[in-house]
């Protein structure tokens, strides 16, 4: 089995950090695109970055234990080359649309 | 003080790339033997990593407004509607994939290939970030630089 030494924590983690790399990109898009999306985040705390930092950094520990607790507490069932898939094309994909926004006068 | 925060944080960044490459090259030649190095490198990638994170945020917070103003009036606008705008944002990506390292780490490593190759594409994403916010940085400081020569009388 591929994926029999990676641990719970991997997978669960590792998927998180896909889809929260994502949402961080989504975030630039709308915080910059969206005039009350930026003044309710520059609310939240005194700096619109500080909010976007704590907003994601908190959704990939969030996510990381809710597909812990998948399963009945088994964890997501992935291979070890679905979660690599993932997790790259999550960061590169992230990484992209924000080099893209900004690339293109966002 | 403002020269010293900024120093400290990229000495931290710099400890975050040598600490992922080191990482990289330890975990193709994981053994039982290396294998204790290699989560404490994690360990301690993850702790500069923050160092750098929360000491630049401080920096970014508090003293960036006044080189932002520079910037934009110099001959490279880019330094910061490109730059940093990317940079400030990229570095949030960076610091969770490096973050993960510690909890990728923690796998059967060794018996594992499947988890060997899930923190080495961890680890070279890592690098490949924290080498890019190192450009990116050293070009916003060029970017101030150039306003400064360019502003000055």
């Amino acid at each position: 089995m591929e994926n029999s030494g990676i641990s719970k924590p991997t997978v669960s983690y590792g998927l998180a950090l896909a889809i929260t790399s994502v949402v961080n990109a989504i975030l630039v898009v709308a915080k910059e695109e969206s005039p009350i999306v930026m003044d309710l985040m520059k609310k939240i705390t005194f700096h619109h970055w500080v909010t976007h930092c704590a907003f994601v950094v908190v959704l990939f520990f969030g996510l990381g234990c809710l597909f812990a607790r998948a399963n009945g507490g088994r964890g997501v069932n992935i291979t070890a080359s679905r979660l690599i898939r993932s997790l790259v094309a999550g960061v590169v994909l992230g990484s992209l649309i924000i080099v893209g926004f900004y690339g293109t006068g966002g | 003080m403002n020269e010293i925060i900024l120093i400290t944080h990229v000495l931290f960044g710099m400890g975050c790339i040598l600490t992922t490459l080191w990482i990289f090259v330890d975990v193709l030649h994981a053994s039982a033997a290396n294998l204790p190095r290699i989560r404490s490198m994690c360990r301690a990638s993850a702790v500069v990593m923050w160092l750098a994170f929360l000491i630049g945020g401080y920096w970014y917070v508090s003293y960036y407004k006044v080189d932002k103003a520079l910037i934009l009036k110099g001959p490279w606008p880019f330094a910061h509607n490109f730059i940093m705008e990317t940079k400030e944002h990229l570095v949030i990506t960076l610091l969770l994939v490096v973050t993960y390292l510690p909890i990728a780490a923690a796998g059967d490593l060794v018996a594992d290939k499947g988890a060997r190759r899930v923190l080495l594409w961890a680890t070279g994403l890592a690098a490949v970030l924290a080498l890019l916010m190192d450009l990116e940085g050293g070009l916003i400081a060029l970017g101030v630089k150039v306003a400064s020569h360019v502003n000055s009388p």
